[in-house]
């Protein structure tokens, strides 16, 4: 960068824009408010070294998110970034626009119900003020990845978030289980990144530019295909670990396992939907299609990793006796559902918007159920019920509300119709079928059909089988239950919610093809 | 002539001196095999046990900070080169100061909280210190 460019990229900062009085940078204010919550929670752990203050930790995590959930939905509301054109920051290495909002939007709503459901978890453990600034950074770098329009700052912000995840899912530093699932989770997210950084290198070399702009005409010129073409594939790697989809997706049954159920929650849906949202990005604004060489097809490559990722991820969840591993195959198969999202796409097709939005709307709804289900096993862990199908036996007697919620989460992930997986699951394999990928569709709704029959297994386990044992279920985790019913009413509520949810997804997802 | 003639005319003689030097030195030099000879340096010191041994982990921490701080002033130093010719262009002073003092503000953040979790006291260890009387009495 020239010194005038730095100068013209200090100025920018202090410049007003056209939106009213605000400055630019203020678009990024979920990130900053994010990252702000994080260093405040530093710094009341820095206070006080030992607390085990859990309402102030969880209460202050909790306003931190909800804030940064706020400042996304007006900025969603008023149409930052949509009516006046996407806001560039940085010398273009950021842009927010109405795809990086409405990927927000899921990470802090995810955030929220784990912040709240781990005020309980935690409760008679150390290192919590650590746990909860962890939360937050990842956070962060899940919000930042949604707005990379650089592969240097998709490469830091993915970091950002995965650093602390490596942590987090190693918190119980005690139990064996914890420890060896952050180790699985670091070894392969250190390969994966090795793989995605040399991506990154080989595109650079093919195309002398790291933004996608600059990318997407250097590549259009058709120099260097081979050199690009393997840069897009290694590339294609590096999210398919962070969206735990084949074949990198080994590391999600040990490390959702292992780690405690409320970061399972948040690994499973903010961190693979913030995979999906640089994914989406990159894909589409760098490697467009409509201007890509002959020889870099990487529609292929996503229609070959969607269907073994959801095949796969089924199959593997049917012969689950664990239920929350179940939950982590399962978890890998609705990754190959929102791969449909890039697989589903054709150069000049008429639906492209329409299926990405899908795609993005599937991943919103995912948000709740699935965070919803894995807090349902937080709860059942703090009771010290077992965690196989048959210790969830009868469950409905003692805590029928909780039962009702998990039979909610359930459903939907399945996609039966009368909650918000359905609508999300049956405007994706539509729009698949709208832009010419009818075979997209019909796997996909084979395989959740068979996802019926796992899920089903736990709604029958746990009200209509006769319990095994006695429970006793002790106190009741107010924090837990609040958490599971904010996801159950969201998951609820998305279904007389969903049109605006699909028309806003679709609307933002649109605009990337313009 | 080509460019990449010169590079690979380069890579020979690279390679090739520093074999040369090994080639000749073993034909002229005495053979004297001697224990001292194939023993692990260590700075002088009488090298004992192995080397695979645990290490205390505040090596790790302290190693950790450095390269924290290592790295901040790198980072620092591009910001200190346009810092005079900013403010001659007339940005203002707060739009040169603010971006850098933040970055510096969220470490001292850091290292506030690794301070007061005890990160940069050392701690001795009780086992390690009897362990050493023991052998020592």
């Amino acid at each position: 960068m020239t010194a005038p460019a730095a100068f013209a990229g200090l100025t920018a900062l202090a410049s007003p824009m056209q939106m009213g009085q605000l400055p630019d940078w203020t678009a990024l204010a979920p990130v900053l408010i994010l990252a702000v919550t994080g260093l405040v929670l530093l710094l009341i752990d820095s206070i006080d070294a030992d607390t085990t203050n859990s309402a102030l930790l969880a209460g202050v995590s909790t306003l931190g998110a909800a804030a940064a959930l706020a400042a996304t939905a007006w900025s969603l509301a008023t149409g930052v970034g949509q009516d006046g054109g996407a806001i560039t920051l940085f010398a273009d290495a950021l842009v927010v626009d109405g795809m990086s909002l409405f990927f927000t939007a899921i990470f802090t709503s995810v955030v929220v119900m784990v912040t709240i459901a781990s005020y309980d978890y935690l409760r008679d453990h150390k290192h919590q003020g650590e746990f909860y600034s962890l939360v937050l950074f990842a956070a962060s770098g899940m919000a930042l990845m949604a707005s990379a329009n650089s592969l240097a700052t998709v490469l830091v912000s993915l970091e950002l978030a995965s650093l602390p995840s490596y942590v987090l899912v190693a918190y119980l530093k005690e139990n064996r289980g914890s420890v060896e699932a952050g180790l699985k989770y670091f070894l392969i997210g250190a390969l994966s990144a090795a793989v995605f950084t040399f991506g990154i290198s080989l595109v650079y070399a093919a195309t002398g530019s790291l933004i996608f702009a600059d990318i997407a005409e250097a590549l259009s010129g058709g120099e260097f295909v081979g050199i690009a073409g393997l840069g897009v594939l290694m590339v294609a790697g590096g999210f398919a670990f962070k969206t735990a989809s084949v074949p990198f997706h080994f590391w999600a049954p040990e490390a959702y396992e292992g780690a405690p159920a409320p970061v399972s929650a948040f690994l499973s849906s903010a961190s693979k939907a913030a995979g999906f949202a640089v994914a989406f990005r990159v894909f589409v604004e760098a490697f467009p299609l409509a201007t890509i060489p002959e020889g870099i097809n990487w529609v292929l490559a996503f229609q070959i990793l969607a269907v073994v990722t959801m095949t796969l991820g089924n199959f593997a969840a049917a012969t689950q006796e664990n239920v929350k591993r179940m939950l982590a195959y399962s978890s890998i198969g609705h990754a190959g559902y929102a791969l449909i999202g890039l697989a589903a796409l054709s150069a000049g097709g008429s639906a492209n918007g329409n299926v990405l939005g899908a795609s993005m709307a599937h991943l919103f709804v995912y948000g709740f159920m699935n965070t919803g289900a894995f807090l349902f096993i937080a709860m059942v862990e703090r009771w010290g019920v077992g965690r196989t199908f048959e210790d969830y036996n009868g469950l409905a007697t003692q805590a029928p509300v909780a039962c009702v919620a998990m039979s909610v989460f359930m459903f939907s992930l399945a996609g039966l119709p009368p909650f918000g997986g359905f609508f999300s699951k049956y405007f994706l394999f539509f729009e698949a079928i709208e832009n010419g990928f009818w075979w997209l569709a019909a796997i996909g709704a084979l395989n959740s059909v068979l996802s019926l029959f796992y899920y089903s297994r736990v709604v029958r386990a746990m009200w209509f089988e006769d319990p095994s044992g006695s429970f006793e279920l002790g106190s009741q985790p107010v924090g837990l239950y609040a958490a599971v019913m904010i996801a159950a009413v969201g998951t609820v509520l998305l279904l007389p919610g969903f049109p605006p949810v699909i028309e806003t997804a679709q609307t933002v997802a649109g605009t990337l093809f313009a | 002539m080509n460019p990449w003639i010169a590079i690979g005319a380069l890579a020979v003689v690279g390679i090739g001196i520093p074999i040369g030097m090994m080639a000749v030195s073993s034909l002229l030099r005495p053979s004297v095999p001697e224990q001292g000879k194939s023993a692990t340096y260590e700075s002088g010191e009488i090298p004992t046990g192995t080397a695979r041994i645990q290490f205390n982990i505040q090596y790790y921490m302290v190693a950790l900070l450095f390269v924290v701080f290592d790295i901040e002033t790198v980072l620092i130093f591009p910001w200190t080169v346009i810092y005079r010719s900013a403010l001659e262009q007339g940005v203002s002073l707060g739009a040169v100061l603010t971006p850098m003092l933040v970055f510096v503000g969220i470490l001292v953040v850091g290292l506030l909280w690794a301070w007061r979790n005890g990160a940069v006291e050392w701690v001795k260890s009780p086992r390690a210190t009897r362990r050493k009387t023991e052998r020592q009495s």
